[in-house]
């Protein structure tokens, strides 16, 4: 096989799984509680930081840090559900979006003051480090994100079909006046799932911080890639995020490669509204929001 | 009940309105000058600089007594990146404050917008962030610019390449995809053209890539001999980055901006060595003029101050503010000004040749700083030298570039 398209490939596969590691949270809180969390990306910020600040005062590495970037953002998402967002459920989308929105613009303006507009970066000694195997680079940080993403995905599917939280927080996806009358606390399971969806955005951030440059107002980009990954995926479709990230971050390398990097950008954006008319259910039509 | 608490908070606002036209009243006699620059948004980081600088400078002057008397006060607006609220910003500095003069914020879109509204209120308006040549090309007479034209600004990045051996015959040219960097871009070609460099890819992209590996690694495969990157601070450090991540050593990497503000080298560490940047000052240059003494001088008062060591647009901000001044205290002007007033500034600012710890500062009739030589600093032992000119050089250049594997 040709060298370049192989090298294409990887770059798009490692690429997507980082795509996928930080969508997974945003899937997962759509999909039981019907919110587009538009302070996804403030989510992943706040893991990073997390990282970043526990790497320059107590020189603990990202990969060290990565549980307690997963237990602040759990701890942060709890309280946001319980005292916040609890507020707007069952209520039309569009006040989800006034209130997504608005803690976006809170956190983001929040942390500039804190931590100022500076951009930071982790250079650690492994930072950049790649292995050239037959002629094909492969970045050694981003293939731990990627393995990430995979064990992230497996880890929530078998938290959700295995548990009994998980089996609560299905059954209030499903129908959550049911999941009531049978017992489900629902308010409790909802802060549960944002919980669990900001500490698993947090642990992206976290692992991602070695190669990405973090800044507060790094969120909205990641925002918005988040959303076109779940839409391909399929909305409300766990395991979509994985398959949706990796589609679209070999989409965006073969265009960059091929075409140009100002195409692989646009692409995103183009698969994203083929998608919305061709395919609402998502890549594999099992999104369960069309 | 409801008809008090209303009547309170009626009462509290009607004081605190009082309070604040008392406090104006009472600095009636300063200079208020204006400025909408970017300290959110993409260009946060980049303004905040600018805002340092004019506040050192504002600080020092008042320090010395303030311009003919008057001391100087700053009015600040952040216009988040966006132009079109630099636009309006400007607007609202010169109708509803009232101020007497402007100062320029950052970044060539952000002066693009803010520059038509100066002309047609007629307030001078010089900047230290901005080199757009579309800046230079509209016959405006009220905008000013103390560094060159972003095309020129590059060339010390290119013509570097002449001294060294064995010299690069190819370049690769990337850039975001907008005004500043983009001509950055087309000043590299330029110059590669001149100096007998072959351009073997030239690609701009948008500010929003997130995928810097498979952009670069196309670059790689097509081997040139070296990189040039139209870039600000954040496509810098991201190109730094993936070039390392991809295992991309060209002999040498270029960066239109980016690598002289300190952060750059805070957190990239030794990965930021041997890679070079345009410049138009660094505090080792013989300059000297009024207010700020010498360019070192200028450089140790910032370290004091900021903690920091200033880089060239900081220098070249501060550098403005000091030729606006200048002009002020050669026609004994002071507060308010009159439109006439603002008329004579702007003929003053064409006409006169300043002395300044920048260097020079010598506008031609399109209002580009003409009398600036470009300058090449490079990473070494992360710390900044300057290495081109060789007249100013403090260090000798390190090229090739090391390989990432044997660093």
């Amino acid at each position: 096989m040709d060298t370049v398209f192989a090298q294409t490939i990887i770059n798009g596969l490692l690429l997507g799984g980082v795509y996928a590691a930080y969508s997974a949270g945003f899937s997962l809180i759509f999909g039981v509680m019907g919110v587009v969390n538009l302070a996804h990306g403030e989510l992943i910020m706040l893991g990073a930081f997390t990282s970043y600040w526990l790497f320059t005062y107590f020189n603990l590495d990202p990969y060290l840090s990565a549980p307690f970037a997963m237990v602040f953002l759990f701890l942060f998402g709890y309280v946001v559900q319980k005292y916040i967002i609890n507020r707007v459920i069952g209520q039309p989308h569009i006040m989800s979006y006034i209130l997504t929105f608005g803690l976006h613009l809170m956190i983001a303006n929040i942390a500039i003051k804190i931590w100022t507009q500076d951009f930071r970066s982790i250079t650690t000694s492994y930072s950049g480090a790649n292995v050239a195997i037959w002629g094909l680079n492969i970045p050694l940080a981003r293939s731990v994100t990627f393995m990430v993403a995979l064990f992230m995905t497996w880890g929530l599917w078998f938290f959700l079909m295995r548990t009994e939280t998980g089996r609560a927080i299905r059954a209030t996806a499903q129908d959550k006046e049911v999941a009531r009358l049978m017992g489900v606390d629902i308010r409790n399971i909802y802060a549960i799932t944002f919980g669990l969806g900001a500490a698993i955005t947090g642990l992206s951030g976290s692992v991602m911080s070695p190669f990405v440059i973090i800044s507060p107002e790094m969120g909205l980009e990641y925002t918005i890639i988040a959303f076109c990954v779940v839409v391909l995926g399929g909305m409300g479709y766990m395991p979509g995020a994985l398959v949706g990230g990796l589609v679209l971050g070999v989409a965006q390398s073969l265009a960059a490669t091929y075409l140009n990097a100002g195409i692989s950008v646009a692409i995103t954006f183009i698969i994203l509204f083929i998608m919305l008319v061709i395919c609402p259910k998502g890549i594999l039509g099992k999104g369960t929001v069309a | 009940m409801v008809l008090k608490n209303f009547r309170s908070i009626l009462i509290v606002m009607l004081v605190c309105f009082l309070s604040v036209g008392v406090a104006r009243a009472a600095d009636k006699s300063a200079w208020k000058i204006g400025v909408a620059v970017s300290l959110t948004g993409v260009f946060g980081k980049d303004g905040s600089l600018v805002k340092d600088a004019y506040t050192l400078w504002q600080e020092t002057v008042n320090s010395q007594g303030g311009i003919n008397g008057a001391p100087v006060e700053l009015i600040f607006y952040d216009d988040k990146s966006d132009p079109a609220t630099t636009a309006k910003l400007t607007e609202q500095l010169i109708v509803s404050d009232k101020v007497d003069l402007l100062l320029g914020g950052f970044g060539s879109s952000q002066l693009f917008a803010a520059s038509p509204v100066a002309e047609k209120y007629q307030f001078p308006l010089i900047s230290g962030g901005a080199s757009s040549n579309k800046l230079f090309e509209r016959g405006f007479k009220y905008y000013f610019s103390t560094l060159g034209k972003a095309t020129e600004e590059v060339r010390g990045c290119v013509d570097i390449f002449s001294v060294v051996t064995p010299k690069p015959k190819t370049a690769a040219i990337i850039g975001a995809d907008i005004l500043f960097t983009s001509l950055a871009c087309d000043g590299f070609k330029k110059y590669c053209q001149k100096n007998g460099i072959e351009v073997i890819h030239f690609e701009l992209f948008p500010m929003a890539l997130q995928d810097y590996n498979s952009l670069l690694m196309k670059v790689k495969n097509k081997k040139p001999d070296v990189l040039l990157v139209g870039s600000h601070l954040l496509v810098a450090m991201k190109t730094v980055k993936a070039m390392k991540e991809i295992d991309f050593s060209p002999k040498a990497v270029a960066f239109s901006y980016g690598p002289t503000v300190p952060k750059f080298v805070e957190d990239l560490k030794g990965d930021a060595n041997y890679v070079i940047a345009a410049s138009e000052w660094t505090p080792n240059m013989p300059y000297s003029g009024k207010v700020f003494g010498t360019a070192g001088d200028f450089s140790k008062l910032y370290i004091k101050r900021f903690n920091r060591r200033p880089d060239y647009v900081e220098a070249a901000a501060a550098g403005g503010a000091v030729a606006q001044q200048q002009v002020l205290e050669e026609l004994g002007l002071k507060p308010p000004l009159s439109k006439e007033n603002r008329i004579r500034i702007m003929e003053a600012l064409h006409k006169d040749k300043f002395e300044t710890f920048y260097g020079k500062i010598q506008f031609g009739n399109d209002g580009a700083n003409e009398a600036h030589p470009p300058v090449a600093v490079q990473i070494q032992s992360e710390k900044l030298e300057n290495v081109f000119p060789l007249d100013f050089a403090e260090a000798k250049i390190l090229y090739p570039f090391k390989p990432w594997k044997e660093r």
